[in-house]
């Protein structure tokens, strides 16, 4: 008992790492209602059940053709004695079968005539019954007791038994019960095992799914389900499941993403606005605010809220879906954009024209490609400059818009359709740098790409869908 | 002239109510879809402004109702949902217009206006010609004269000036005329449409002639009475 001092800190940690593995979820438990071993049990059932009809078959071919055999030969042995029994005189009859019993070495014979037993036996078993139905009964010789099988038949002289050594068919059938006892239980133990090998192997994915979900769920929504390179069923699930939590983890960040820009964005036009009101207050204790200063007001506020439904707008965009799109042709739209665009052109004395190389027909829906072409004029007649030239060119698969202006610095390409992103040059014009944002919300809403080029002549912008 | 204003935000009811009947209608007010539901049903009203989200009753199934019972009076939908989808919901539940929150005074009294104006003209013969003192448009021919003199109009031209026309009268809005116009439903947020009001204006108004259209600041423009 010395050495349980040494263990004690082993069973210790031990223990604790079983405690351990049980509260984090990894530990498998053995509940009626795990599928761990729910799987092991009919896995195992269905194991037990081959081996069983194997050795079924197996004990019916041997063991169970031996002692159909046997008796077979019995019932003939028993039929030829009785056919003798009829045709030789019962002296004759007795020589004869004291031969039969002396020479057949398998089978033991005894005749009753009434006085007499001839044969290997002393007596008749009382027990045995008529033949063909054979009932065991020991035999005791030289000091050993084996197990004979046989039965009896009345002929008219006397009574004839016939019986068979049945000790080793005994001794083969208890082996044969022993091998199958082993078998079976060694089937159930390699079951449980190889059971609860392979079904821990399928719900340890499953379990790594459930953990995944279990983060998300607390809010770690960047959390995804490993995958494993054999590409199975699991992993096409983990793919799903990765593509709804990467399209989750969009949507929360573009949410948050408005929030943040409305945060700074509008905190200084309200901040603006309420200066403002709090100077008109303070004059009006003086003097009648004026309409002016009303209007003002007015209009900046007016400002902020489109500014906000605009962001509200760019969101809903991104994360609409092809929902109520109809058969358009947008040299159609095009046409009415630059209609609508003309005189604020001719204002600027720009030079705009609508170039339709090829008609362009697609699913779509009418007003936000027309937002999205004005947008992209307004924008060209907004930065080109004085006497630019604009054109529109409607192309097979797209639009091409090019202006004669400066176009925009290289650096600063990537950064347009950023929300409220403005070129420094432009920060006092009026706009909310959700133009084109909104641009590209609308292009990728119809499968399209858009591309923002700097030509020597001026900006290009390639519209492309697909 | 009697409206029906229901609305559960009481600031916007009292503002609605004072500003309505600062224009002449006789105004009744409901808090809640019920109650309002019931003023719609008890009386006979020319228009209804109705909130979409109520308390106790939703205000589309208001609506719905309304239109089940066989009461025909325009509705003008106030909401804060705003998405297409939300529009067209509105509108075929039986609603008539559709004004997104926050929205402009002058507008819902624009908007106001011109549905009770479509309701007065419902039985009224369609016209082939328009005339505004010494403006004319032949709806068949699509031809303008002033006085004598015709007026070549481009086609978005001969849009805007009709429907400027058939609002004689009436202060109209720029997105109103950007709807009747472009048929196309959304903002523009630009001076575009002035730009556009600004060049008919300069074709329409000649030499020698009145003026007659007029910039109405802050809400749009008006035409001339007939």
């Amino acid at each position: 008992m010395a050495i349980v001092p040494y263990l004690k800190p082993y069973v210790a940690s031990v223990t604790a790492w079983w405690k351990n593995k049980r509260q984090t979820g990894y530990m498998w438990r053995l509940t009626r209602n795990s599928s761990i071993w729910r799987l092991t049990r009919m896995y195992t059932a269905l194991l037990m059940l081959v081996v069983g009809i194997l050795l079924w078959v197996l004990y019916q071919l041997s063991i169970g053709q031996l002692s159909r055999s046997q008796t077979q030969q019995l019932d003939q042995l028993v039929q030829q004695q009785t056919l003798l029994a009829d045709e030789l005189s019962p002296q004759d009859f007795i020589n004869q079968f004291l031969l039969q019993a002396e020479q057949s070495r398998q089978f033991v014979l005894a005749y009753d005539d009434g006085s007499n037993t001839y044969g290997r036996l002393d007596t008749i078993p009382k027990r045995l019954a008529q033949c063909p139905a054979l009932a065991r009964f020991p035999v005791y010789n030289y000091n050993k007791i084996r197990l004979y099988s046989g039965c009896v038949q009345t002929l008219d002289s006397g009574r004839l038994m016939v019986a068979s050594d049945d000790e080793a068919l005994f001794d083969l059938r208890e082996q044969f019960i022993q091998a199958s006892i082993i078998a079976l239980s060694l089937a159930l133990a390699l079951g449980l095992v190889t059971g609860w090998f392979f079904s821990a192997q399928v719900l340890r994915r499953v379990n790594g799914i459930n953990q995944i979900a279990q983060q998300v769920e607390a809010g770690e929504l960047s959390a995804r389900v490993a995958l494993s390179p054999r590409n199975d069923e699991f992993d096409h699930m983990a793919t799903h499941i990765n593509k709804m939590l990467a399209q989750v983890e969009h949507s929360f960040d573009a949410i948050a993403g408005v929030t943040d820009a409305i945060a700074h964005d509008l905190r200084t036009p309200l901040g603006r606005l309420r200066l403002r009101l709090e100077q008109a207050l303070l004059d009006s204790e003086q003097q009648a605010v004026s309409p002016e200063q009303l209007a003002s007001m007015l209009q900046e506020l007016d400002g902020i809220l489109a500014t906000f439904s605009s962001m509200l707008e760019l969101t809903r965009l991104e994360h609409q879906q092809q929902s109520k799109f109809s058969q358009l042709q947008l040299e159609n739209i095009a046409e009415d954009a630059v209609e609508l665009i003309q005189p604020l052109c001719a204002e600027r004395q720009q030079d705009i024209s609508l170039k339709l190389e090829q008609p362009c027909k697609l699913q779509g829906d009418a007003t936000l490609l027309f937002r999205a072409i004005y947008n992209l004029l307004e924008n060209a007649s907004k930065y080109a400059g004085e006497q630019a030239q604009i054109q529109l060119t409607i192309k097979a698969n797209g639009f091409e818009l090019r202006d004669t202006g400066p176009g925009i610095p290289e650096a600063e390409l990537d950064k347009v359709f950023q929300r409220l992103y403005r070129l420094e040059s432009s920060r006092n014009s009026p706009g909310y740098g959700l133009g084109l944002p909104l641009v590209r919300a609308i292009v990728r809403l119809h499968g399209g790409e858009i591309k923002l080029l700097n030509q020597q002549s001026g900006l290009q912008v390639i519209v492309v869908f697909s | 002239m009697r409206i029906l204003i229901v609305e559960d935000d009481l600031t916007t009811q009292q503002f609605l109510h004072r500003a309505l009947s600062e224009q002449g209608y006789q105004v009744d007010v409901a808090s809640d879809g019920q109650e309002g539901l019931f003023l719609a049903l008890e009386h006979d009203y020319q228009l209804i402004v109705l909130d979409r989200m109520l308390p106790k009753l939703d205000g589309l199934t208001v609506l719905s109702t309304l239109r089940n019972a066989n009461k025909h009076l325009p509705v003008l939908i106030l909401s804060a949902l705003d998405s297409v989808d939300e529009r067209v919901k509105g509108l075929r539940e039986g609603g008539d217009d559709y004004l997104v929150k926050p929205f402009a005074l002058a507008e819902l009294l624009v908007r106001i206006e011109i549905l009770l104006q479509r309701q007065r003209g419902k039985a009224e013969p369609s016209l082939n010609k328009l005339q505004v003192a010494d403006l004319s448009m032949d709806l068949l021919a699509r031809r303008v004269w002033r006085g004598q003199q015709e007026i070549l109009l481009q086609p978005k031209e001969f849009k805007l000036l009709r429907y400027l026309m058939e609002h004689a009268g009436q202060v109209v809005t720029r997105t109103l005329l950007f709807e009747a116009v472009w048929n196309y439903d959304f903002d523009p947020q630009t001076n575009v449409i002035d730009v556009h009001v600004a060049r008919l204006r300069k074709k329409v108004e000649l030499d020698g002639h009145s003026a007659l259209l007029e910039t109405v600041r802050g809400v749009g423009y008006r035409m001339v009475e007939k």
